[in-house]
């Protein structure tokens, strides 16, 4: 079980409101994302959740029961830090035995705890070590590691793979995703990396400046954008945004094109623009085009075998059934 | 109970030890200020008791404020917490920028400079005032003795002779006295707390940005300007930070001054209140008050100074 | 490193020269008096005898006869060791709990607790004075040495504390709430092992000030609890014709305490300094 609910939810700092009122259900086992601009209260709810910040009014319920006033630990949740967190005095495996130690387990049961853990995370051969003597995807098994063994009804990431390098990051992704699908845990996971949020959430949660712009699924938020700030946040690069005449013929205020919407010719089409920048990222090319009259620059997204040069001219014409059309207030026309 | 209360309660046993500390001593000494009360009195035995009977109002302050020695002891005060921030903040620096740079023996040098500072102040204030400074046995006397015999030996040598007739014969100077008293304190002071100044500057210099340095050195800085300009601002910090610890702890120096004059040369405020109170408590109390007032002035302007760059 | 490499060899060789000659002129006091130690009383004020004398441990030997030096030692030892003990075990709670459970009022606390230390000894020395003896009674004992020795250090060691654990991510202490410790099994199992270097050197700063403590341990004592202060405070009198003897009873008073600031010295300037300079 791993229900959690989020009831007119606010967090202030001192006349700082970080958290206006909010409502958020997060289903059991279900895997969650935050995602939104630095600053706009990932951490916080996520901290609120986890107890280590007293909200400021409403109530979270964890599988019915309220939880607001109870401590962080003995909430059942377990939490992975960006830092890891590791308690650098302990070895890897007091590390990981540590929660159960304080739940007052018995040794024989940490020990297989820990033996089961360490061979599901790769780690049996450290166990003996300091977290200083690890890297930093050792640490993060290792923090996760001690997450698991206390069996936590949810699992809650602060940005864990953030200080990675990008290999390493795959490969964790991959390992946390297997994770869930094992364990069919609730987990909340937040992220600023669009790869990330994409590939792992049930459910992705759009936040600004602490206000929900969108819960959905991860192609539900890509194919159907409620406004504009969702629409330009989710997908890289990032949907080409068009206003004027060109809007107006449609019946909308702003058009939103992703740049994989859009095919390129060298003959046709039904805009024209200059050819600034191309960028080869051998699977792809990204087109930077100007002087089109309907936005500064579009950029659309080709295949890699194409080259232009900077000052070529393209024809353009966008995929009308992918075309987003949103009002003057920025919300979806469907 | 909210998981916050606990934690923030643990600081309360410090807290109120602090609080009785300060306010019981503080309230009785404001009380003494305010009546008449000395130790022995023949002609006035009930004035030996603190009773409120012995009400005097502000006459005790009034005594102080009358009293030639009260101004003269703050104008110490005053001069020797300055001179020794002064000079302490100046060799510090010298000495900093000195043993900044790598060289042999650079540890060692470290460990013989920062000596100073963990000789306990009643031995510092012996050894200076006896040993070293002494006009007749200490190191100073001998140093003067022997010059002058030296000058009296060349006085009767061919040729120079006639030159040294010409020299008088050095006086040593006894440090004891009223004026020069407080110069030995200032002395001793500076000694044992100039290494702190070093340590804490040569700290903060290792952490200056060597890029800067080198671009400096790139836009034909010369030594003079990079020291001006990038090393002296770098240092503001540490520098305010030792005049403040400085500063509460020279404020109440009253070993040196006790041992150095024995009251005979220069007091400062907390000597000053020890002799009243050998004898008139009503008076050494008011000058507590005083003294009070004056470390709260003092704190006043230096935590507003530092306080703020501490905190992030 | 390389622009600053091409310095003449006079400065190469005038820069550490003048930097050795600088720290021997300062420990050159301390030097005196170990030197003097040795000699005997009428040798240490003969010129003729400076630098060239019959070295004799004669003064560390009579050291009792003439000083009662271990009874004031170990007065020293019992009373900066309780007291250390007691600032520390005050000190860590509090300073854990301004640390990490800040409030709005944490900063003006901490500034409080200092500026206590500003107030001069002295204004209220004749009220302790009158209230251990004549009314509480304690005039002279460990027991106030102790006390007043721990009060006078609390705000420095808070402070000192307070940087260091400062120090301490904030992200390692909230997984341990995460995993269930308590108040003090966090204090226990996490913030000391973490902070270990620092306590230890707070300890040692704590216990230095103690035994160099000048004021109060003369003043409020007589005999029982007399500490090395008072030693050398009270035999000052007829010192000019003992060098010999005062500068052994001092070399054995200051000795174990330079030494052992010797080796904390970086720690003193991180924790004196308040973690302001690194
Ligand atoms: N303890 C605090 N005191 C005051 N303000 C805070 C505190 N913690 C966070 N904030 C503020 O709350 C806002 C949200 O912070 P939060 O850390 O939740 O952002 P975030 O979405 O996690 O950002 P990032 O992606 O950079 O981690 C920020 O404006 C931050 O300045
Ligand atoms: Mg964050």
């Amino acid at each position: 079980m791993g229900r959690i609910l989020l009831e007119n939810v606010t967090k202030s700092f001192g006349d700082a409101q970080v958290i206006p009122p909010l409502d958020l259900v997060i289903d059991d086992g279900e895997f969650t994302v935050f995602v939104g601009p630095s600053g706009c209260g990932k951490s916080t709810l996520l901290r609120l959740i986890a107890g280590l910040e007293e909200t400021s009014s409403g109530t979270i319920t964890i599988d019915g029961l309220d939880v607001t006033q109870v401590p962080p630990s003995k909430r059942g949740l377990a939490m992975v830090f960006q830092s890891y967190a590791l308690y650098p005095h302990m070895t890897v495996r007091k590390n990981i035995a540590f929660p159960m130690r304080m739940a007052g387990l018995s040794q024989a049961e940490q020990d297989k705890r820990v033996m089961t853990a360490a061979k599901s995370l790769n780690l049996v051969d450290y166990l003996d070590r300091k977290p200083g003597q690890l890297s930093g995807g050792q640490r993060q098994r290792v923090a996760i590691g001690r997450a698991i063994v206390r069996d936590p009804t949810a699992f809650l990431f602060d940005e864990p793979l953030s200080n990675l390098d990008a290999a390493l990051r795959v490969g964790m992704r991959l390992e946390i995703s297997e994770m869930h699908k094992r364990m069919q845990t609730t987990m909340i996971y937040v992220t600023h990396d669009q790869v990330e949020a994409m590939t792992m959430a049930d459910k992705i949660v759009v936040l600004q400046a602490g206000v929900i712009e969108q819960v959905g699924s991860p192609l539900e938020l890509y194919r159907s954008p409620c406004n504009l700030f969702v629409a330009g946040f989710i997908g890289s690069p990032k949907m080409n945004f068009i206003t004027g005449t060109e809007a107006a013929n449609r019946h909308a205020h702003t058009l939103g094109v992703r740049p994989e919407h859009i095919a390129v010719s060298t003959q046709t089409g039904a805009w024209t623009g200059r050819v600034s920048v191309s960028e080869h990222l051998g699977s792809d090319t990204f087109l930077h085009v100007h002087e089109t009259g309907l936005a500064d620059t579009l950029t659309v997204r080709t295949n890699g075998e194409i080259s232009f040069k900077h000052g070529d001219i393209i024809h353009l014409t966008p995929r009308e059934e992918m075309v987003h059309r949103f009002d003057a207030a920025g919300l979806r026309i469907s | 109970m909210s998981n916050r209360t606990l934690p923030r309660l643990l600081q309360t046993p410090a807290v109120l030890l602090l609080l009785i500390w300060m306010l019981i001593p503080l309230s009785m000494t404001l009380y003494f200020s305010f009546i008449r009360y000395v130790l022995n009195s023949l002609r006035r035995p009930e004035w030996t008791k603190p009773s409120i009977s012995n009400w005097r109002g502000f006459g005790n302050y009034e005594f102080v404020l009358n009293n030639k020695d009260f101004i003269l002891a703050i104008q110490n005060s005053l001069l020797i917490v300055c001179s020794i921030l002064f000079f302490t903040v100046i060799f510090g620096i010298l000495i900093a920028v000195l043993i900044n740079k790598s060289f042999p023996g650079r540890g060692v040098v470290r460990v013989l400079l920062i000596s100073p500072f963990f000789v306990m102040p009643a031995v510092n204030a012996v050894l200076w005032i006896n040993m070293i400074l002494d006009p007749v046995l200490g190191l100073q006397g001998l140093a003067v003795g022997g010059l002058n015999d030296a000058i009296e030996g060349l006085r009767n040598a061919p040729l120079v002779g006639g030159f040294f007739s010409l020299w008088p014969d050095f006086a040593p100077i006894s440090f004891r006295a009223t004026q020069t008293s407080a110069i030995a304190v200032i002395i001793m002071v500076t000694w044992q707390w100039t290494p702190f100044a070093v340590l804490i500057f040569m700290t903060s210099l290792q952490s200056e940005d060597q890029q800067q340095k080198e671009a400096a050195i790139l836009d034909g800085a010369g030594a003079w300007s990079q020291f001006r300009f990038l090393t002296l601002p770098h240092l503001s910090r540490p520098i305010a930070i030792v005049v403040m610890i400085q500063a509460i702890f020279h404020l109440s120096l009253y070993a040196e001054i006790e041992i150095v004059s024995r009251g005979n040369g220069n007091k400062n405020l907390p000597y000053l209140i020890g002799e009243f109170a050998n004898n008139n408590i009503g008076a050494a109390s008011a000058t507590g008050i005083f003294a009070v007032i004056l470390a709260n002035i003092v704190a006043f302007f230096l935590l507003r100074m530092i306080g703020k760059t501490l905190m992030e | 490193m390389a622009i600053v490499a091409h310095h003449s060899r006079f400065s190469k060789i005038a820069w550490p020269v003048l930097a050795w000659i600088v720290a021997l002129l300062f420990f050159f006091p301390i030097f005196w008096m170990l030197l003097t130690s040795f000699k005997t009383d009428a040798d240490a004020v003969k010129p003729e005898h400076l630098l060239f004398f019959t070295p004799t441990l004669e003064n560390y030997a009579n050291m009792t006869e003439n000083y009662d030096y271990w009874r004031f030692a170990t007065n020293s030892v019992i009373a900066s060791v309780m007291a250390t003990a007691v600032t520390l075990f005050v000190g860590i709670p509090s300073a854990y709990a301004m640390a990490f459970n800040p409030s709005r009022s944490t900063k003006d606390m901490l500034m409080w607790m200092l500026s206590t230390k500003m107030l001069p000894a002295a204004g209220v020395l004749y009220p302790m004075t009158f209230l251990t003896k004549n009314i509480l009674g304690i005039f002279d004992t460990h027991f106030l040495i102790i006390l007043v020795l721990s009060l006078i250090n609390l705000p420095i060691v808070i402070w000192m504390l307070f940087t260091y654990f400062k120090e301490i991510p904030r992200d390692i202490i909230e997984a341990g709430k995460m995993d269930g410790v308590s108040t003090w099994g966090e204090i226990r199992e996490i913030l000391i092992p973490l902070a270990w270097g620092g306590i230890a050197s707070t300890a040692l700063l704590c216990f230095i000030f103690c035994w160099n403590e000048a004021y109060w341990t003369v003043r409020l004592t007589t005999t029982d609890a007399a500490t090395l202060s008072k030693l050398i405070e009270g035999n000052r009198a007829p010192e000019g014709l003992f060098f010999g003897r005062l500068s052994a009873v001092s070399t054995a008073a200051v000795g174990p305490i330079v030494v052992l600031g010797w080796f904390c010295q970086k720690q003193l300037v991180q924790g004196l300094t308040f973690g302001a300079v690194k």
